[in-house]
């Protein structure tokens, strides 16, 4: 029994379909996140959640309660939004009391509640400030504070730190998962960005044009993509054709073969290599520096595969040209569709 | 005269350098004496002569003219009667715009872009034309005052009458306050309003605790270009009543130009009142304006 | 939805609001009656075939239409060189600039009639009664349309970089303004100068308490004729109207293009 269910939901705009007989369960407590493209209905779906965007088709139910048609001011959820959507004609404080003022709540606890939410998210010299005085870091904790101070059932994340430079991403989405853990609560967090989805999350619902292609934990997303999409998506994975694979690993294969840049091997051609990896043959065209990871670029038998290798001294570094043998781990193969 | 950003770019060489700069400078600057010369002419003069005749007597200055506008009950009603109707027209003329604007906003890109240019060519009938066409619909003998009388629904409007005139002076304000305001509510960023709901906000807790404050300086200002724009209007009352109405500006006008006499002194006294009343209300306006939201 | 069919309801009946008058004056020019009846009755032209020949109206329209062309003409001399000399020599002149030319706006034409009916009466120049006064007050009521679209064009241009750049090809000044300058500023130009005329075609109180009937513009004819038939002024009101469509068309098609 999920704390949140969502059953057969469908959006169509015309004859456009945003996305179509969507499944969906959270536990209470649970950080689930909805990765996928631009455009894939991730966004419509989380406004659909909300009450913002009125959904065709299905049903959602929160705590066994139907909310599918329920008013968005009636249904408990918080929601942060990309571009932070603070009041301008406020200051933080007040913007934070909105939610409050609109309870009804009294003025002494509403005081309260305002400074123990704000001390939360660190902002506790920036109460009388206007939204446009602060930074866009700070205007992000503001809008969590806001959805955070009223107590919501569920707490909905949209792009929150896309419109954040990269420092400060990092440094928030580590806020936010703390103060969602502290706070036990349930959350939904869309992204597009894989590395935010794989960090923050407890489950992964990753969706492409309209439905969710694969769901589990980061790792199981990860390490075991179940389509080509998802392999391509989350990364640099390296993707043969069946073709290809067939040339270099003598595979037969119907779907291409993901293979994660870290699980291949560089070795010297002709040393001795364990059992499970497979050799071949191939030249160094290019390499990147990636901070620990040297990224190579080599072309073996016309295909050209990418190498993570971490980067433990300068003299590692093998110069474009060098012949080399790669070692790919059979047991890291995983064939996709 | 120096120019701040010509001394701090390089300049390049060949004939930029070769004149002296001064001399360049003041070639350049005669290309502004014609646009400066008719503006002398045409609106410093006549604004000077306007602000020194109204302080002048048969024998040197005198505030004998203030004091017989301000001792008049005829030029009290004027200024009554002008600042009666313009006050009404602006805020009603003010309350539809807003609506309708707002509304405009929500519906299809086509249908918009079609009524901004219809509000466009609207504009265009105002004064002479304006009053004429109400003439028409509801003068005397006007269609539509035919038809209600026949109905019974109309008894006591009368067009050339106060009510009357703040009927046209709401119409002349439409256009351009949704011309105005139109743009101004792009101000407001439709998330606003999601967040306020989800914050348990309905829809008039939102335009009250944020809308209408955001939009604050932006209605203040419409509201006060309508009031100013009402205030000196002159063609369409004229018209419409041949001069027989009492509003300022059919008293100024008639005092320069009217059959009986002219008393061209007394029209400038009138005309300092007027452009007086209308700087008071920009003050208030900007008063106004520093008190409300100032994000940005 | 609900609230997309009220935004629809508000939106048509705006439009009805403000299409009441036009549709009404337009009927009524077609027609030969409309007393107590929904719509009125007896299709005719005969109201735009009468006025079309009148000799006074056609008159009046040309002398509107020398008057306004006049006024463009020279305020096109005037501004762009002013303008262009703004942006390019005097960059921290135009924060003034936006002041100075909304000046005329300050005063209702009324309050300035008062003004100008008396200095221009007689002395050196006794422009009362004549075009001529016409042609410096609507200057003046056109210059900030003008400067500001001519402004806006140069603001996007980057008169110096382009200035620099004819300079180092061996242009002067003039041949670099005329061959490099000029050609960009042509569309705000022509925007601002449909716009301007179709207001000054619609100003009446300078024409009427400063010129009156010697030199009878469209509006001032307009309004001698109140005493005549409701379908024969209607007529006019739409062929005024109509010509004016026309040239804000133009304004916007321009406008738009930019």
């Amino acid at each position: 029994m999920y704390y949140v269910e969502i059953s057969g939901l469908s959006k169509r705009y015309g004859t456009t379909t945003v996305f179509e007989d969507i499944q969906l369960g959270l536990k209470k407590g649970e950080f689930v996140t909805l990765l996928g493209p631009s455009g894939c209905g991730k966004s419509t779906l989380l406004r659909c959640l909300a009450g913002l965007t009125e959904a065709d088709q299905g049903q959602i139910r929160v705590d066994g309660q139907d909310i599918t048609h329920l008013a968005p001011q009636k249904r408990g959820i918080g929601m942060v939004f990309q571009h932070y959507a603070l009041f301008p004609n406020m200051t933080v404080a007040e913007n934070i009391a909105f939610g409050l003022k609109m309870l009804k709540c009294p003025a002494e606890e509403m005081a309260r509640r305002v400074a123990e939410v704000i001390r939360q998210v660190e902002l506790s010299n920036k109460e009388h400030h206007y939204p446009h005085e602060l930074s866009g870091g700070q205007r992000q904790r503001v809008a969590l504070a806001r959805a955070l101070v009223v107590e919501p059932r569920i707490l909905l994340l949209d792009e929150p730190l896309s419109a954040l430079d990269a420092r400060i991403r990092r440094s928030l989405r580590e806020e936010i998962r703390d103060i969602q853990s502290r706070l036990g609560l349930t959350t939904v967090f869309v992204t597009h960005d894989q590395e935010e989805a794989l960090t923050l999350s407890d489950r992964i619902f990753v969706m492409n044009q309209g439905r969710i292609v694969q769901e589990g934990s980061a790792e199981t997303i990860y390490t075991q993509p179940a389509t080509e999409f998802v392999a391509r998506f989350m990364g640099s994975y390296n993707l043969l054709a069946p073709t290809e694979a067939k040339q270099l690993l003598g595979l037969d294969l119907k779907g291409h073969l993901a293979i994660r840049p870290e699980s291949i091997q560089l070795s010297e051609p002709g040393r001795s290599y364990p059992a499970h990896f497979a050799p071949v043959a191939a030249i160094i065209r290019q390499h990147q520096l990636l901070g620990n990871i040297i990224r190579y670029h080599v072309e073996a038998q016309g295909t050209t595969l990418l190498i993570d290798h971490l980067n433990r001294s300068a003299d590692d570094l093998l110069p474009t040209g060098t012949q080399i043998a790669v070692l790919i781990d059979r047991q890291q193969m995983r064939e996709v569709h | 005269m120096k120019t701040t950003l010509s001394s701090s770019l390089p300049v390049p060489a060949g004939a930029v350098t070769a004149r002296p700069s001064r001399l360049r400078h003041w070639r350049a600057a005669l290309l502004l004496a014609p646009l400066f010369v008719m503006l002398l002419l045409f609106c410093l003069a006549p604004m000077g002569w306007v602000v020194a005749h109204s302080i002048q007597g048969d024998e040197g200055l005198t505030l004998e003219h203030f004091r017989e506008v301000l001792g008049s009950p005829f030029y009290l009603q004027a200024f009554d009667n002008s600042l009666r109707i313009s006050l009404y027209s602006s805020v009603v003329g003010l309350l539809i715009t807003l609506v309708g604007a707002a509304s405009l906003r929500r519906v299809e890109n086509r249908l918009k872009n079609l009524v901004v240019a219809f509000i466009n060519m609207t504009s265009n009938l105002s004064g002479v034309p304006l009053a004429f066409a109400f003439i028409i619909i509801v003068g005397t003998n006007g269609a539509l005052t035919l038809l209600f009388r026949q109905w019974g629904w109309l008894d006591d409007f009368h067009l050339y009458s106060r009510s009357g005139l703040i009927l046209l002076y709401t119409y002349f304000q439409l256009p351009l306050g949704l011309l105005l305001l139109y743009p101004a509510l792009d101000a407001l960023d439709d998330h606003w309003q999601e967040a306020a709901a989800l914050l348990g906000a309905n829809h008039w807790a939102y335009w009250r605790h944020v809308g209408l404050p955001v939009l604050a300086p932006a209605l203040l200002g419409t509201f006060i270009l309508l009031l100013a724009n009402a205030i000196g209007a002159y063609a369409t009352a004229f018209a419409l009543t041949s001069g027989n109405f009492n509003l300022v500006t059919v008293r100024i006008a008639s005092l320069v130009s009217g059959n009986v006499y002219l008393e061209p002194n007394l029209a400038a006294a009138l005309s300092v009142l007027l452009v007086a009343l209308l700087a008071l209300v920009a003050v208030v306006n900007q008063w106004l304006l520093k008190r409300s939201y100032h994000a940005r | 939805m609900r609230a997309d069919r009220y935004h629809h309801l508000v939106v048509t009946l705006l439009i009805l609001l403000l299409a009441l008058p036009i549709v009404a004056t337009l009927l009524y020019s077609l027609t030969q009656r409309w007393e107590a009846s929904i719509l009125p009755e007896g299709f005719t032209l005969a109201w735009y075939w009468q006025l079309w020949q009148d000799a006074r109206f056609l008159t009046a329209f040309g002398h509107s239409l020398l008057v306004c062309v006049g006024t463009l003409l020279l305020s096109t001399v005037i501004i762009i060189p002013a303008a262009f000399v703004v942006f390019y020599r005097f960059p921290w002149l135009d924060r003034w600039m936006n002041i100075i030319i909304l000046l005329p706006f300050a005063m209702p034409p009324v309050v300035a009639s008062v003004g100008l009916l008396q200095v221009f009466a007689g002395g050196p120049l006794p422009l009362v009664g004549t075009p001529w006064i016409l042609v410096g007050c609507y200057f003046t009521i056109a210059l900030p349309f003008m400067y500001r679209a001519l402004a806006n064009s140069l603001l996007a241009l980057n008169v110096r970089d382009l200035m620099d750049a004819a300079y180092l090809l061996g242009a002067s000044t003039p041949r670099a303004f005329l061959s490099v300058i000029l050609p960009n500023l042509r569309k705000g130009l022509m925007a601002s100068l449909f716009l301007s005329f179709s207001f000054l075609l619609g100003e009446f109180v300078f024409a009427n308490l400063l010129v009156g009937s010697r030199y009878e513009t469209l509006q001032v004819y307009l309004y001698n004729m109140h005493n005549a038939s409701g379908h024969f002024t209607s007529a006019v009101v739409m062929s005024y109207f109509l010509f004016t469509l026309v040239l804000t068309w133009f304004a916007t098609r321009l406008g738009r293009q930019d």
